[in-house]
C-alpha cells in the first residue's frame, strides 16, 4: 500500500539541545500507526516537525510522496494533514461552534463547512448540545473530542493525535478510542497516534514505533510489539 | 457599591471571554448604546456650540484610535505601544500633503493610515521576534524615537513650533469650522465601527483570536500566524493613521508634545477599560474616557494620577470591562 507520509532522517532542535535525531518512519495510506515512547522522548516534536510548527534541522518529509518540509503550517493543513495538538489547546474564548468553524478556515465550501458540522455533531452528541457553549468552560474529555472534531473540519487525510488519553479517566480514554478508531473505519482516516498510555494504542494500530531519546529504538507490528516480553517489560509496565 | 461574590468570582477567572450567545447579547446591548449615541450625535450640532463640537470630533478619532489599538491587542492579544506614533504619522502625512498639493480630505485620510500602515508593518515583523514585554518595550521605544523625530525634524514637522495646516476640503467644500467637519467625521468614525464589527465576526476576526489565545493550536488548524501578527499590527497602524488624518477635517494645527507616550497610555486605558477583546467595549471605553481626559484637561496637574487610578481599579475590579456589565446574562 502506498505511504501517505514518510520521515527520512529527520533530525530538529530547540536551540542547541537536540530533540530528534535521524528519525525515519511511514504511515501507510488507511492504517493507523502508535509514536510511542517515554516523556521528551520526542513523540510530539515529531508531530509538531511533521505539522511545520517546528522546523526539521536535516532530513526531509514527504506527503504523498511530495517534500512538505519547507512548508508552512497553513500549507500543511491545505494538504490534508491535521494535527490534535497535546494539553487541550481548544480556544477557550471561543464557543463550540466558533472552535468548528475555524477548523474549517482553509476551506471556502460554505455548504459542505455546515454539512460537516452536522456530521461533528453525529460523531460526537456530546458537543451537540453545547454548540453555544464557551469551550473553555467544558470538561476535559469535551475538550479533547472538540480539538478532534475541529482537526477533522480540515477534512484531513492524515489525523495526528498528541496524547489523547492524558488526564482523562479509564472510561473517557475508551469511549475516545472508540470514536477515534470508528473515524478511522467509516471516513477512511490515517492516523499517526502519540501516546504514554501504550497498552491502549497498541491494541488500536497495525504499527507502531517506539521513540527513545529522539531515535527510534523499536518498531514492528502493533500485535507483535504487545506480546514481546523486552517491550512489555520496557513500556508497558508489565 | 457591593459585588455579588460569584459574579466577582466569574470576572476574575475569565479576564477575556469573548463571543458565543453571552458574548452577541452584550455586543446588542453595547449596539443600542452605539445607536443611542448615534441619535445624540446626530441632533448635536443643532443644539449645541461650537466647542462642545470639537469635543464630539476628538471623541470620534479616539474611537478609531481605540478600534485599531483594539485590533492588536483586544483581538490579536499582541502588545503595541506606539500607537500615538502611527496618530502621529497619519496626522502630519494629511496635514503636509494638504499643504503641498490641497488634496481632498479621502485622499489625504487614506495617505496618513497608508504611511502609518507601513510602519505597522514594520512593527509587526518585529513581533515575530519578541513577545509580550520585550514586545512592549520595543513598540514604547519606536513611539519615543518618532516622537523625538516629530520635535526635531522641524523643517518638515515645524518641530517645537508645531505645524498649521490649511482647511482640508471634500467635494470642493472647505471645512472652516468643528460644525462643517462634523458630519464628515462622523461618518467615516462610522465606517471604521463597521469595518470593525465585521471583522470582529469575520474569519480574519477568529484567526486573530486565535492567535491570541494559542498560536500553537492556530497553526495546528492551518492559520497562518505570522501572517496574522504582522497584519494585525498594520491594520492597526492603518487606524491610527486614519484617526491621524480625520483629525485634520477639524484641526489646523498639531504639537509634537501630544504624539507622546501619554496619548498612547490615554488609548490603551480606553480599550482596558472599555473591555480588553470587545468591539463595542473599545467604542464605549474612547467616549467615557475621552470625555473624562477633556474634563481634566482642568487640573492638569491631577491628571496623570486619576487615569493612573481608574486604570489599576479596573484592572483589580473590572478587567473585562465595563461592558462586562451589560447584557451578562
Amino acid at each position: 500500500m502506498a505511504d501517505l507520509i514518510e520521515l527520512v532522517e529527520v533530525s530538529a532542535s530547540y536551540g542547541r539541545i537536540e530533540a530528534l535525531s535521524g528519525v525515519s518512519l511511514k504511515v501507510s495510506e488507511g492504517k493507523v500507526v502508535a509514536l510511542l515512547g517515554a516523556n521528551g522522548a520526542g513523540k510530539s516534536t515529531t508531530l509538531n516537525v511533521i505539522s511545520g510548527i517546528v522546523p526539521a534541522t536535516k532530513g526531509d518529509i514527504r506527503f504523498r510522496g511530495k517534500s512538505i518540509r519547507r512548508l508552512g503550517s497553513d500549507k500543511i493543513v491545505g494538504a490534508g494533514i491535521s494535527q490534535v495538538p497535546e494539553g487541550r489547546e481548544v480556544f477557550r474564548d471561543m464557543s463550540v461552534h466558533e472552535n468548528l468553524l475555524i477548523g474549517a478556515q482553509l476551506r471556502n465550501d460554505r455548504a459542505g463547512i455546515e454539512r460537516d458540522i452536522e456530521i461533528m455533531a453525529g460523531h460526537f452528541p456530546v458537543l451537540s448540545k453545547r454548540f453555544k457553549q464557551m469551550a473553555g468552560t467544558m470538561s476535559g474529555g469535551e475538550q479533547q473530542m472538540l480539538l478532534i472534531a475541529r482537526a477533522l473540519m480540515a477534512r484531513p487525510k492524515l489525523l495526528m493525535l498528541d496524547e489523547p488519553s492524558l488526564g482523562l479517566s479509564p472510561l473517557l480514554v475508551q469511549q475516545i478510542f472508540d470514536i477515534i478508531v470508528k473515524l478511522h473505519r467509516e471516513e477512511k482516516l490515517t492516523l499517526l497516534i502519540v501516546e504514554q498510555n501504550a497498552a491502549v494504542a497498541l491494541a488500536v494500530s497495525d504499527y507502531a514505533y517506539i521513540l527513545e531519546n529522539g531515535e527510534i529504538a523499536v518498531e514492528g507490528r502493533s500485535a507483535d510489539l504487545a506480546h514481546d516480553d523486552s517491550v512489555r517489560n520496557a513500556y508497558l509496565g508489565t | 457599591m457591593i459585588m455579588n461574590p460569584i459574579t466577582n468570582r466569574q470576572v476574575l477567572d475569565l479576564p477575556i471571554r469573548e463571543s458565543g450567545a453571552k458574548n452577541r447579547n452584550r455586543i446588542i446591548s453595547g449596539g443600542a448604546l452605539v445607536v443611542a449615541l448615534a441619535v445624540l450625535t446626530v441632533v448635536l450640532p443643532f443644539v449645541t456650540s461650537g466647542y462642545v463640537i470639537y469635543i464630539a470630533n476628538l471623541l470620534l478619532v479616539f474611537t478609531v484610535l481605540s478600534l485599531g489599538m483594539h485590533i492588536v491587542i483586544g483581538e490579536a492579544g499582541q502588545f503595541s505601544l506606539s500607537h500615538a506614533a502611527f496618530y502621529g504619522l497619519g496626522i502630519y502625512t494629511a496635514g503636509l500633503l494638504n499643504n503641498a498639493f490641497g488634496l481632498p480630505l479621502i485622499l489625504n485620510i487614506i495617505a496618513g493610515g497608508l504611511v502609518a500602515g507601513l510602519c505597522g508593518l514594520a512593527i509587526g515583523f518585529l513581533s515575530l521576534r519578541m513577545r509580550d514585554i520585550y514586545l512592549a518595550l520595543s513598540t514604547f521605544a519606536f513611539g519615543e524615537a518618532m516622537q523625538w523625530i516629530f520635535l526635531n525634524w522641524t523643517p518638515v514637522t515645524g518641530g517645537p513650533n508645531g505645524l498649521n495646516f490649511q482647511p482640508a476640503h471634500l467635494f470642493g467644500f472647505t471645512f472652516l469650522s468643528d460644525k462643517a467637519a462634523y458630519p464628515v467625521v462622523l461618518i467615516l468614525a462610522l465606517v471604521f465601527v463597521a469595518a470593525t464589527f465585521v471583522i470582529h465576526f469575520s474569519t480574519l476576526g477568529r484567526s486573530f483570536r486565535a492567535v491570541r489565545e494559542s498560536e500553537i493550536a492556530a497553526a495546528a488548524v492551518g492559520i497562518d500566524v505570522k501572517r496574522v501578527k504582522i497584519f494585525a499590527f498594520a491594520l492597526s497602524a492603518f487606524y491610527a493613521g486614519a484617526a491621524g488624518g480625520l483629525f485634520t477635517t477639524f484641526s489646523t494645527f498639531i504639537h509634537p508634545e501630544s504624539l507622546g507616550f501619554h496619548t498612547t497610555i490615554l488609548v490603551l486605558t480606553m480599550v482596558v477599560v472599555g473591555g480588553i477583546g470587545s468591539v463595542s467595549g473599545a467604542i464605549g471605553g474612547a467616549i467615557v474616557f475621552g470625555l473624562i481626559s477633556e474634563l481634566l484637561r482642568q487640573v492638569p496637574s491631577y491628571q496623570e494620577v486619576i487615569y493612573g487610578g481608574i486604570l489599576i481599579l479596573f484592572m483589580m475590579y473590572l478587567p473585562r470591562g465595563i461592558f462586562s456589565l451589560i447584557g451578562r446574562r
